[in-house]
């Protein structure tokens, strides 16, 4: 409110300033301040400070609060964070934390109390928690003492490591009085929120950008920078604006503006695995993908390597599964090389004259950056010149889920589409997308794939307990993929970060969600 | 004059209620809810656990539960909490959001009239000169043009390219507040935003000032050996002002709901990217909220300008 | 200041159109839109291109002497998209106009002749539809029917008939009071009757003109909505889309091809639809004469 009023006067004021001269106008903020779009692209999430309810913006929460464990900043293993170490037990149901001495922005001490806490906020949908679902498995939470946490778990969990990655310590003595299923509404997240991060909040103005603080008494050193700011920017083109004014120092780039900075000494472009994995989603529901000739002839009429090499100039890797790193992929998968006359024979040999012919299949897709745009442009030539003829049609992300993660979707609207689905750091990702047991209404299988090859392999992946083993299973649910193609998997593509080159020691890496990784914002530094 | 005001107000409220019943409609009508909107397609979760999430919200309960709950808290005040920022009060997020689109429309307009109304003067009182001409291709080309287009080359040329102006927002951030830094960014915005206007406002006066001199009352005054100077601004402005009264009038009502092409090109924290980006995540709380608080603003500046209008025409009598 | 004829004084319509054909911005604006419009559409007899023909070997390259205007992002030849575009645009245009003419004619018309409790809830309804603010209208109205041609068509032509209904009942009221009305309702005439044989030749000036100038409108409309994800959604060609490429600063200021043409083309069709407009509307005005 208080902002309100100010903006008031200043509407009387400028009303009289227009009539006399125009002040000296105020210098750019001090240079122990960076200003970053840190919300900006797909894995940001602005206006959102709760934790608990974020599907993204980690980079940033993660300023300012941390979790237990996180993965490093190459998003290769998992390591601690607020927890010094951790133990898992043989039969992979027992973990067990310890912490690291740290206090919380208001001086009092971190301890296992709060981490119980929190664990047990998460797992309660009433709190707003999404992540709840995926905590099903935990059964117990316990404190022994202050500086030890176990869980225990129902069953092994390959995937619980993944999301403990995500869930944010929160301070209990702060929290606890506030009933959980008020939580989410509670003012405290956007006005007075307190973590154990490098960064301390200090302000959000609506709307316009958030400030933090340095916490001097940051357990790994006073950070460098006295403030961080995240700015709000409706979309990536007008922060791109705000990055080459020089208002900000770094931003998410969509991948076709990053040529302007290519070439240019005052900025650092960051290249990083997207670990989403594109493909054209057969809906298995739909009659007309039933031959296996068919889904093959649509891996031929595609130039995957044309399309990488000029639309996304040449920065992401073809995928003939759902993974592309080297140790998840068998040597011996097909390439699907680029063969149109091979695809025109393959339909002939189906009979796709009879089942479909030139009708016109729908190709729907919730991505509408104009890179997209492209893609589905070229994708839709190359498919028009072996005989198959599909129409482009993109949504908002609202209308995408409610047609394909309704149960009982029109096949008529919702024939093929044009996605992507996380594959990593954790390859058990893709499982909630291909496994038979996850169509809808149960998860979401949009693609409605019914292969018992592909459910058991994925099964058996994911109930692994040997660690050592789990590559190889992995490496068996790429080769169904490959051979049996629930998808016409397409490529993995990589995402840009643009930084000014006066940061220095600047860790980031477009990591699904945002993270969290360890990005070490007390030592980021800025040049004069 | 009272019981007029107090019937507009009435009938006012009316339209609120309907305008917040037809919304609530159209909404329900819009492809996929506020959960859908909140789930990323590549990290997806499962229906169930949307379900679960609906429950929270309330978005199971049959419609005209939905509408009813909504409509009794509304009239105590209470418009709810934005769905996809859950900790934010939608009358706040709406009111935050007015003070910027007010000073950005605010702004434009006092350029637009300004401006407008100097050039149709002229215009008007040079028909048919070199200048007249050039402010007539000018401002049809004004009109002629697609807001976005001129902000985006607008904010190339003076921000990005030469570095003038601030790309965007309201404010530096962190910076303390102070009124020249709010100019700076207040300046180009406006003035883009006002070309459109100025060109409309100078086409009415300038058609309007140039029926209103030949009229026989400006005749006699000529005639008289009044200065042109006072012909036009005494006799003839007064009368030739008030169509486009009534104009910049229907402009501010509509200004209230923001410009969204200038809002989202220039970062402006106004109503009309709160809009797009409710709409976007079908944020329903906040677009009945906004809907029902621009709308009364409507109601309200519509009747203002018909009381205006009294007091510039004499000859109106409201009621 | 008319030369006089030596024939019979000749009616409204063709007075009107003497007076068009002497104002030589509205001449001049016609000059403009026929080329425009033929062409738009004669291209496909001449031009090699077609507008969804990729290249991805030419992409954004500057324009040549094969490709005109250059080409886009995925090496489609923009002169061709222009033209598509203006294809789209016109039709989403036209059409969108045609239906809020038909839309606002009949709601006013009906207004206006069919009885007081007729026109107060129908005026009640414009009433609720015109405060019902424009930009949210839009943005909802954009969501329900999604993106593509006819969608767009209708999102535009919901928006702008209120005003025309307005228009066309305040002309219609007064003639519901004229003698040979009162005398057509008498004898027993229908609704119908009214609304073709009285209603529609009272109001066609206000139609033509709505119609001339509206279609100007419903052109930087589809831009707007294009622009904002919504409207005509790419592959399809439309100059609103093709403009959105401008968002990027690396098409705004390295391709400027690709947004210039496009521009170029949407501004001068609109001037040219703006100057029949305004000529249309001073040649049907009787005071434009006074002038």
């Amino acid at each position: 409110m208080n902002r309100l009023t100010r903006l008031s006067s200043a509407l009387a004021v400028a009303a009289m300033m227009a009539t006399t001269a125009v002040p000296a106008f105020t210098a750019p903020a001090k240079a122990a301040t960076l200003s970053g779009g840190f919300d900006v692209g797909p894995g940001g999430f602005q206006g959102n400070f709760n934790p608990l309810a974020a599907t993204s913006g980690f980079t940033w929460l993660s300023t300012y609060y941390e979790p237990l464990i996180a993965y490093d900043e190459k998003l290769q293993k998992v390591v601690g964070v607020l927890a010094s170490s951790y133990q898992v037990s043989d039969d992979q149901r027992t973990y067990t934390f310890k912490l690291a001495d740290a206090k919380w922005h208001d001086g009092q001490p971190f301890t296992a109390k709060d981490a119980k806490f929190t664990m047990e906020l998460a797992k309660d949908a009433k709190s707003g928690s999404v992540l709840a679902a995926r905590l099903k498995a935990v059964s117990s939470v316990e404190a022994p003492d202050d500086k030890t946490l176990v869980v225990k778990l129902d069953a092994p969990s390959a995937s619980l490591l993944d999301t403990m990655t995500k869930v944010m310590m929160l301070p209990e003595h702060a929290l606890s009085k506030i009933p959980a299923d008020q939580l989410a509404k509670n003012t405290w997240w956007s006005t007075s929120p307190i973590g154990t991060g490098p960064f301390k909040f200090s302000k959000y103005v609506t709307d316009q950008y958030v400030e933090l603080t340095a916490n001097t008494d940051y357990r790994g050193g006073k950070p460098v920078l006295e403030k961080l700011i995240n700015r709000y920017f409706a979309d990536p083109a007008a922060a791109i604006a705000a990055l080459r004014a020089g208002e900000i120092q770094f931003t998410y780039v969509d991948s076709n503006d990053v040529p302007t900075f290519k070439d240019n000494d005052a900025f650092k472009v960051i290249e990083g695995d997207s670990f989403v994995v594109n493909y054209l989603g057969f809906n298995h529901d739909s009659p007309i993908w039933k031959d296996l000739k068919i889904r093959q002839a649509v891996m031929h009429a595609i130039d995957r390597n044309a399309i990488i090499q000029s639309l996304y100039g040449g920065a992401a890797k073809q995928a003939n599964c759902a993974y592309v790193a080297d140790q998840l992929v068998p040597k011996d998968v097909d390439p699907y090389a680029y063969d149109p006359e091979k695809a025109k024979q393959l339909l002939e040999e189906a009979g796709w004259a009879e089942i479909n012919g030139d009708k016109p299949i729908t190709l729907l897709t919730y991505y509408t950056t104009p890179l997209a745009a492209n893609v589905m442009a070229a994708v839709q030539a190359m498919l028009a010149q072996v005989g198959i003829n599909v129409t482009p049609r993109a949504v908002d992300t609202p209308t995408y889920n409610s047609i394909v993660l309704n149960p009982t979707p029109d096949v008529s609207q919702f024939q093929m589409v044009f996605a992507g689905l996380q594959n990593g750091p954790d390859p058990g990702s893709i499982n909630v997308g291909l496994n038979e047991k996850q169509i809808p209404p149960a998860g979401p299988n949009v693609v409605r794939a019914r292969m018992p090859d592909l459910t058991a392999a994925l099964d058996a992946a994911l109930g692994e307990t040997d660690l050592s083993k789990r590559t190889e299973r992995y490496q068996e649910v790429c080769k169904v993929m490959n051979s049996k193609l629930p998808w016409g998997t397409l490529w993995v593509a990589n995402r840009y970060g643009v930084v000014s080159s006066k940061v220095k020691d600047f860790i980031w890496t477009p990591a699904p969600g945002g993270g969290p990784y360890q990005a070490h914002p007390e030592k980021w530094s800025l040049a004069e | 004059m009272l019981s007029f005001t107090f019937r507009r107000l009435l009938i006012g409220s009316g339209m609120l209620l309907a305008l917040s019943l037809l919304i609530f409609i159209l909404l329900r009508l819009t492809p996929g809810d506020p959960i859908d909107a909140y789930i990323d397609p590549n990290v997806p979760m499962s229906p169930s656990d949307l379900a679960q999430l609906r429950i929270q919200l309330g978005l199971d309960q049959p419609l005209p539960f939905q509408y009813l709950a909504w409509l009794k808290e509304a009239v105590t005040g209470n418009l709810g909490y934005s769905i996809k920022r859950f900790d934010q009060p939608v009358l706040d997020l709406v009111l935050s959001r007015i003070g910027p689109t007010v000073l950005l429309m605010g702004s434009a307009i006092v350029i637009a009239v300004v401006a407008g109304i100097a050039i149709g003067v002229v215009s008007a009182v040079r028909r048919n000169s070199v200048l007249d001409i050039s402010f007539s291709v000018f401002a049809l080309a004004g009109i002629s043009s697609p807001a976005f287009l001129s902000a985006l080359i607008g904010l190339y040329i003076f921000s990005v390219r030469f570095n003038w102006m601030p790309s965007g927002g309201m404010l530096t951030p962190g910076a303390e507040f102070s009124i020249g830094d709010l100019l700076h960014h207040l300046i180009l915005p406006a003035s883009l935003l006002a070309i459109a206007q100025a060109a409309l406002i100078t086409r009415y006066m300038r058609a309007s000032l140039l029926e209103v001199l030949n009229q026989d009352y400006v005749r006699t005054a000529r005639a008289k050996g009044v200065y042109e100077f006072w012909v036009i601004t005494k006799h003839a402005l007064r009368n030739a002002l008030l169509p486009v009264v009534t104009l910049i009038g229907s402009t501010i009502g509509l200004a209230i709901g923001g410009a969204i092409f200038i809002e989202s090109v220039f970062n402006w924290p106004g109503m009309g990217l709160l809009l797009v980006d409710a709409v976007e995540t079908r944020d329903y709380p906040v677009i009945m909220g906004a809907t029902l608080v621009i709308g009364a603003c409507v109601i309200v500046v519509n009747l203002l300008t018909d009381i205006t209008y009294a007091v510039i025409d004499p000859r109106i009598k409201v009621g | 200041m008319l030369a006089r004829t030596p024939t019979r004084s000749p009616g409204p319509i063709a007075r009107a159109l003497d007076r068009f054909v002497t104002n030589r911005v509205a001449i001049f604006g016609v000059c403009l839109i026929v080329p425009i419009l033929v062409l738009i559409l004669s291209y496909p007899l001449w031009w090699s291109f077609r507008p969804n023909d990729i290249d991805l070997l030419a992409m954004n390259s500057g324009p040549t002497a094969k490709h005109w205007f250059g080409t886009d992002g995925v090496g489609r030849d923009v002169f061709a998209r222009v033209l598509e575009g203006g294809r789209i645009s016109l039709l989403v245009a036209i059409g969108s106009t045609a239906i809020a003419a038909v839309i606002g004619f009949l709601v006013g018309a009906i207004s206006a002749l069919a009885g007081r409790w007729v026109d107060a809830t129908t005026m009640r309804f414009v009433d609720l539809v015109m405060t019902l603010p424009p930009v949210i209208f839009l943005l909802v109205l954009a969501s329900i029917a999604g993106t593509g041609i006819w969608p767009t068509i209708l999102v535009i032509s919901l928006l702008s008939w209120p005003l025309l209904a307005r228009m066309i009942r305040s002309r219609l009221l007064e003639l519901r009071e004229r003698d040979f009305v009162m005398a057509a309702r008498g004898m027993g005439a229908g609704l119908p009757h009214l609304l073709f044989r009285h209603g529609l030749p009272n109001s066609i000036d206000i139609l033509v003109v709505f119609a001339t100038l509206q279609i100007a409108n419903a052109i930087l409309l589809e831009a707007g909505l294009s622009f904002l994800g919504l409207g005509i959604a790419p592959p399809a060609a439309s100059w609103g889309n093709m403009l959105n490429a401008a968002r990027s600063t690396a098409v705004l200021e390295q391709y400027p091809w690709q947004w210039l043409f496009p521009g170029g083309a949407l501004v001068t069709a609109v001037l040219a639809i703006n100057f029949i407009g305004d000529g249309l509307r001073d040649a049907f005005d009787p005071r434009a004469e006074l002038h």
